[in-house]
Parts: structure tokens; sequence; C-alpha cells
């Protein structure tokens, strides 16, 4: 199970001609909503951006605590991988993993879509 | 009954620092207490609530989440132990004279590479723009411009002398 395998197939880079990430692109508008729903006064507005921001703040603080750590994934059908947590996009669409065990062997380096993720889990 | 991911922050908010049993997709169910939910993907994030383990977290993607539900409700204390596997160095670690000592050294060595320092209480603030707070390490430093960010972390990761090394490293 720990022989590595060659690359099966490497994932469509950015466009080249942009940022590399194009807010008009149809992945993103499927995937991401495209609008914040926004309330009517502009106090309660602050009071949403402000529980927004803890909220986020604690989420990105367990993506650095995952950084690094064995991370058992858990995907549609009961599968379950196991991979070495490398990073995740900003709207967390994709996950960037390492040593993911799958049962060809291996995989160096992988992408995992977020969609096809229903949890990780890891010991701290 | 709208759907998980659609729900506002102020909803998500109601939820954390409970017990929950989350429902995903294919009748899973995950428990466990919600340390936060990311308002950008509705990403759930519960930390094992067992005494005698070590902690264990688990992220469940917000598309997966059908149904929350609410088992026991947590207090200040539980808040606490759950914010401590997050960020286990805490000021409480160092007395009043260690940290007062500590924000000397780091006020002086930011002087002597011209930096415009000021001290506000506990607080170091640098040039209105970035503030460093207690145990001044170069992950304590806050400020909405990148680029002073990076250029006084560097400064403050390169302080020379007989820093206490940090216990946690990302690496």
């Amino acid at each position: 199970m720990k022989t590595p395998v060659s690359v099966l197939r490497l994932p469509r880079g950015p466009d080249p001609n942009s940022r590399g990430f194009d807010p008009s692109s149809p992945r993103f508008l499927a995937l991401c909503p495209t609008s914040v729903p926004s309330s009517s006064s502009s106090s309660s507005d602050e009071e949403e951006q402000r529980l927004r921001a803890e909220l986020r703040e604690r989420f990105l603080r367990t993506l650095l605590l995952m950084t690094g750590k064995r991370v058992r994934f858990d995907m549609h059908e009961h599968v379950r991988v196991h991979a070495r947590f490398g990073a995740s996009d900003i709207d967390v669409l994709n996950l960037q993993v390492s040593d993911l065990e799958t049962p060809l062997g291996v995989q160096r380096e992988a992408l995992l879509r977020c969609q096809d993720v229903i949890a990780c889990s890891f010991e701290v | 009954m709208l759907r998980w991911s659609s729900r506002s922050p102020r909803h998500w908010h109601e939820f954390v620092n409970h017990e929950v049993c989350v429902t995903a997709g294919d009748q899973q169910r995950f428990e466990g207490r919600v340390f936060t939910v990311d308002p950008v993907s509705a990403s759930v994030v519960l930390v094992s609530v067992q005494e005698n383990e070590c902690p264990s977290v688990r992220v469940i993607l917000g598309h997966a989440v059908t149904d929350v539900q609410i088992l026991r409700r947590g207090t200040e204390e539980t808040e606490r132990q759950m914010k401590s596997v997050f960020l286990p160095d805490r000021a409480q670690d160092l007395s009043a004279e260690e940290l007062k000592s500590r924000r000397e050294s780091v006020r002086l060595w930011l002087e002597k590479n011209r930096v415009p320092v000021t001290e506000d209480g506990e607080l170091l603030c640098v040039a209105n723009a970035l503030t460093i707070s207690a145990p001044y390490r170069p992950g304590d430093c806050s400020s909405a411009n990148e680029i002073i960010l990076s250029r006084i972390q560097s400064l403050v990761e390169s302080i020379p002398g007989a820093e206490q090394p940090s216990a946690q490293t990302h690496q």
C-alpha cells in the first residue's frame, strides 16, 4: 500500500491571462454563492460583518492547526482515505494534500475536490 | 426550511460552543462541540469533548450538512478549554514582570531599527498601523496592511538575544 504511484493526471492550471482566480468562471459561479444576503439596517450589517470575521478567523486557525497533520477524509460511498494536509484554497473548494493513501498506492501530491469530501478528521 | 449553507452568520454563531449532532449527506452523524462555522463554505468545525483522550477535530464540509441539533449547551469553561486547543500559547503563561521585560526588549529592538513604536498599556502600537499584543511574538502582530505586517513580523522574529523559543511551530 505504501508504494508511490506515478502521477495519473495533472489538474488544469489557472488561466495564464488572468490573476488565476476568475469570478466569472462557470466553476466559481456554480460552486460559490454569487452574492451575500445583506440585512436592511446598517448597524446589523456591522454586527453581521463582525460575526463573519470572528467565525472565519476561527476557521483559518482550524486550517492552520490541520496543516502538516495526517488527516482522515470521509468521502461519498463510505470511502475513507488518509493524507497529509497541505492547504485549502480561499473558497474551500479544493484541498491540497500529500502522501494520499489510495487502494492504487500512495499519491505523492494530490488535489481533493471539496464536493467529494464529506468530513476531515485529525488528532491534535 | 433553509439549507444550512444558505443560513446567515448570525444563525451559525448560535451554535458555537455548544455540543451538537450534525447529520451529513448519507445519514452519517457526527457529534462534538462547535468551534466555528466557516462563513465562506458553511463548514462546521467540531471538537471532541472527551476528557481523557487527546482532543480530535472534525471539519464537516458545508455542502454535506443537512441538519444540526444542539444536544447540550456549553459554558464559559468549555469555551476556554476549546480555545486552548487552537491557541495553545497564551500570555497567562508568563508573569507580569516577564511580559513587561519582553515588551520592553521588543520595543527597544524596533526603535533600534528606526520603527516608530509607542506603548499603549499592554499593547505595542507601530506607526498607527499595527499592534503587537502579549507575548509579543511574530504571531501576535495584527495589522490591516500586509506589507507592514510581514516586515514587522520578520523584524520581531529576528530579535537577537536569549529569546524564549516558541513552543509551537506550524511546520
